[in-house]
C-alpha cells in the first residue's frame, strides 16, 4: 500500500521528463529512487550535450554544402579552403554560401557573424560553437 | 533628401541588402518563385557590381524597394501556397 502510494507520487512528480523518455519511464515505474535519480541526471546531461554539434560532423556537412554550390569545383574543396582565395568566390557568393549553411543547420546567422565567415574553417568553428545549430 | 540619395552605399550595406533579399526570397512557398527571387537578386547584384557612386546609390534605393515588394509578395503568396511540391524539391531516393 505504502509502496503503491510512493509509486504514484513518484510518477506524478516525473510527469514531464517521463513523456520525453519512454524507456526511462518504465525504469522509473519500477519504483526505485535510484532510477529516478538516474533519469533526472541523464535528462540534464542530454540537455547540455545535445545543444552543440560534433565538430567533425559539422565539418563534413559544411564541406558537402560547399561542394554542392554551383560555382565551386568539388575537387578544390578541402577543410582548410578559403572561399575567396582558394575557391575563387566573391563576396556575393560568400553571402549565398552562408545562407546555405543557415538552411543546412536550421538557424539564422546574424549579419555581423556572417561577415566573419570567410573560409570553411571559420564556418565550422562558428557553427560547432552555436547552441542552436542542428 | 537628394544628398542622402546620392551617397553610395557601403559594402556592408550592400551585402546586408543582398542577404535580406535572399532571406525574404526563401519564405516563398512556391519553389519556382523562391528560386527566381534568389537568381534575380544574385544576377542583379553581379550586374551592378562595378557601378559608380551615383548609379550605385540609385541601384541600392531600387533594391530596397524590391525588398519591400518581395516582403509583401511573400505574404500574399503564402495565402495561395501550392498544394503539391515541385518535383525539383523532392529528394532523390
Amino acid at each position: 500500500m505504502a509502496m503503491a502510494a510512493a509509486r504514484r507520487a513518484l510518477l506524478s512528480h516525473l510527469r514531464v521528463p517521463v513523456a520525453a523518455r519512454p524507456a526511462a519511464a518504465i525504469a522509473a515505474a519500477a519504483g526505485s529512487v535510484r532510477a529516478a535519480r538516474l533519469l533526472s541526471s541523464s535528462v540534464t546531461e542530454e540537455g547540455a550535450k545535445g545543444s552543440f554539434l560534433d565538430k567533425g560532423e559539422v565539418a563534413d556537412r559544411i564541406v558537402s554544402v560547399v561542394k554542392n554550390f554551383q560555382k565551386v569545383e568539388p575537387s578544390k574543396v578541402t577543410p582548410n579552403a578559403h572561399f575567396q582565395k582558394d575557391l575563387g568566390l566573391d563576396s556575393l557568393d560568400t553571402v549565398e554560401i552562408v545562407m546555405a549553411f543557415e538552411e543546412e543547420f536550421g538557424f539564422e546567422i546574424p549579419d555581423n557573424e556572417a561577415e566573419k565567415i570567410d573560409s570553411i574553417k571559420t564556418a565550422v568553428d562558428f557553427i560547432a560553437s552555436h547552441p542552436q545549430a542542428k | 533628401m537628394a544628398a542622402a540619395a546620392a551617397a553610395a552605399p557601403t559594402r556592408a550595406e550592400v551585402l546586408s541588402l543582398f542577404r535580406s533579399l535572399l532571406r525574404t526570397g526563401r519564405q516563398f512557398s512556391d519553389y519556382n518563385i523562391r528560386e527566381y527571387t534568389r537568381r534575380r537578386a544574385a544576377d542583379a547584384f553581379r550586374e551592378n557590381r562595378a557601378l559608380g557612386d551615383a548609379p550605385a546609390a540609385a541601384a541600392f534605393a531600387d533594391g530596397k524597394k524590391q525588398l519591400e515588394v518581395a516582403k509583401r509578395q511573400a505574404v500574399v503568396y503564402s495565402l495561395y501556397a501550392p498544394k503539391a511540391k515541385s518535383i525539383m524539391e523532392m529528394k532523390l531516393q
